[in-house]
């Protein structure tokens, strides 16, 4: 597909135009962080659509922390999922979809049961990307060899140019978008493209060089096998306080459980997020719990990542958003964990250039 | 919308008391609802909340089911408290099953520790419905006391008179009273001497069910008289929330219990740490 360009001016007509036909959601800053906000003419010229991944994981807008999912013996739960655009994905939110949509709408978590609201939820929802220009300093991706753009899993995706912006589409709902917005784009340029690809080797190079000291000569999967006894979950958990913002951040955490009320006339069904971080989150009834201490749990949350994932599916459930990194109260950074792994194992780590 | 979240209206029809601590309820589902010996289902307490349970009664019995449960949390304590005729939901089957048709022409023992032996009764009327098709079946079975053994009647007499000369039954209890006129052992007693009833002790096949540390020994005394580890059948009890591979909660290693398991074969778990915890 040929690739369009769409200068400044017309790149906000074309934000306006979304945001008169649908709900749009995209990253204003706040204090240190992105965050999603619904846009509306008050914040329009607000949003920070190019520079990096918001600190909302997107799995919010798929997976929300509560949701009623059944009002039983009764069958007459609607569920209303408006059509909205995402403006300001970043690759590393968009590969951790890939694990969600495994667990929640793919073969291998269940071929007769699939999620309806998450099937619903991703089908309503038009994700428009934008490559990352200016990572965190707790950005990893490239450890965990995700880039930072997109080359799948969006409908539309825009580079950031100083003229305007690159669109490549990556969907027929990207391309319906562009069709009946045509006015306002044009063929994007060969030395266009060019300056794209310096960018995008120049964002590479700069996550590359924030991880210097942490990247170790073999992979976090091959580093997590067999680990299970090593002193190094104890030593780095020592900070943990239990609290489980790690799982509640993470992009790929996707655990959940079902809790039952009854209001005035009806049972209801509610899906909550969970974190197998918390102490009771493998404890059965009776009490027995098969991950009593917080070292064990978490090693747990990243052999999930890292071993479970790897096994069932052959991806990583981790992206190298750093958000767990970002917004843990005990400072604990998960390369620092895989570091010490490294060494433990005798394995190089941080010497190269 | 086909949503799995949604459980099936289902009326308790009867409820046995077994001990003090378990009851039986004979559950009828509004819908045609059939399961496999060793499938799980999600018991609905209606606003309460949801617990996962294997039946035991026959898969063959189409028109009702039972589950047999003990009483230790909020969900069993509330059911306890439940009376004839009430509704509650089930969501299921759930898992995987006992390969009885890979079992044909084997000795089969099965080993039940308290109320582990609800799946395996489940399991027991499987393979007798189809008895000829087994070589041999051995039942071993133990309580804490005389007044714990679960479906008594039937293991102590019914199931003994029906079966004479053609299934063997092994019950033990830890410790006994003044009426008890069998054995007093823990449950691996049982297996002493059990190449006295099982001639090709390596090609047989072992099924062990309840509390953890029961399996945990039985199944180490199973490798010791000379059962291989994917011959041994484990039932593993784990929080499933949802049932359907999703929610994460009985992860065991690269497996999930609800949607891998729960019926595994200790070759498949042997090297997942803490796996009896």
């Amino acid at each position: 597909m040929e690739k369009l360009f769409v200068g400044k001016d017309n790149f906000l007509k074309f934000v306006q135009n979304l945001v008169e036909r649908f709900s749009v959601y995209a990253p204003v800053e706040k204090e240190d962080f992105l965050f999603y906000e619904k846009v509306n003419q008050e914040n329009i010229d607000k949003i920070k659509v190019d520079t990096r991944r918001a600190i909302h994981p997107l799995k919010s807008f798929f997976l929300p922390a509560r949701r009623k999912v059944s009002e039983y013996f009764n069958s007459s739960l609607v569920h209303e999922q408006q059509n909205c655009v995402i403006l300001g994905a970043k690759n590393c939110d968009l590969h951790a979809l890939k694990i969600s949509d495994s667990v929640y709408s793919g073969e291998k978590f269940g071929v007769e049961y699939k999620d309806p609201f998450y099937i619903e939820a991703r089908e309503k929802t038009t994700l428009i990307s934008f490559d990352c220009l200016s990572p965190d300093e707790v950005c990893f991706c490239r450890l965990v060899g995700v880039d930072p753009f997109p080359g799948e899993g969006f409908d539309l995706n825009f580079s950031s140019l100083e003229e305007g912006f690159i669109i490549q589409v990556g969907s027929d709902k990207g391309e319906k978008l562009i069709k009946e917005n045509e006015a306002l784009f044009s063929a994007a340029e060969q030395n266009m493209i060019n300056k794209r690809d310096k960018n995008r080797e120049r964002v590479v190079k700069l996550i590359e060089k924030n991880n210097r000291e942490f990247k170790p000569a073999k992979s976090y999967r091959e580093l997590i096998r067999d680990s299970d006894a090593s002193p190094v979950w104890k030593e780095h958990s020592e900070m943990c306080v239990d609290c489980g913002g790690c799982n509640q951040i993470c992009p790929t955490c996707r655990c959940f459980l079902l809790t039952d009320s009854k209001t005035k006339d009806k049972y209801e069904r509610h899906y909550l997020w969970d974190a197998c971080l918390l102490t009771g989150f493998a404890r059965v009834a009776g009490g027995a719990n098969p991950r009593p201490y917080l070292h064990q749990r978490f090693a747990n949350r990243l052999l999930c990542k890292f071993y479970f994932f790897p096994e069932n599916i052959n991806l990583d459930a981790c992206t190298g958003c750093g958000r767990c990194i970002a917004v843990c109260p005990g400072k604990i950074d998960m390369r620092k964990v895989f570091r010490d792994l490294a060494v433990e194992k005798k394995i190089t780590v941080g010497l190269e250039k | 919308m086909n949503n799995p979240y949604e459980p099936i209206k289902t009326q308790i029809l009867k409820i046995i008391p077994e001990t003090a601590q378990i009851k039986t309820f004979v559950l009828k589902p509004e819908n045609h609802f059939e399961f496999n010996a060793g499938q799980f289902i999600q018991l609905t307490i209606p606003g309460v909340g949801e617990g996962p349970f294997t039946p035991s009664s026959s898969p063959y019995e189409k028109e009702k089911m039972e589950v047999t449960i003990m009483q230790v949390g909020k969900i069993t304590s509330t059911l306890h408290n439940m009376k004839e005729n009430d509704l509650v939901g089930i969501r299921g089957p759930y898992g995987n099953r006992y390969p009885v048709d890979e079992w044909r022409n084997r000795e089969i023992l099965i080993v039940g520790g308290g109320v582990g032996l609800a799946p395996l009764r489940s399991l027991f009327l499987t393979l007798t419905y189809n008895l000829k098709e087994y070589k041999k079946i051995v039942l071993c079975y133990g309580a804490k006391t005389p007044e714990d053994i679960v479906y008594k009647e039937s293991i102590l007499n019914k199931w003994q008179k029906e079966f004479a000369g053609k299934i063997s039954f092994r019950v033990t209890v830890d410790v006994g009273d003044e009426k008890w006129k069998g054995k007093v052992g823990l449950v691996t007693t049982t297996l002493d001497g059990i190449d006295e009833e099982v001639s090709n002790i390596s090609e047989s096949i072992a099924v062990v069910c309840g509390p953890p540390v029961m399996m945990k020994f039985t199944t180490l005394k199973l490798l010791d008289v000379g059962y291989t580890p994917e011959k041994i059948y484990l039932s593993m009890e784990k929080n499933m929330s949802c049932g359907i591979g999703k929610c994460g909660h009985c992860q065991l290693g690269k497996f999930l219990a609800c949607r891998d398991g729960p019926v595994f074969t200790y070759e498949q778990l042997k090297d997942i740490p803490a796996i009896w915890d």
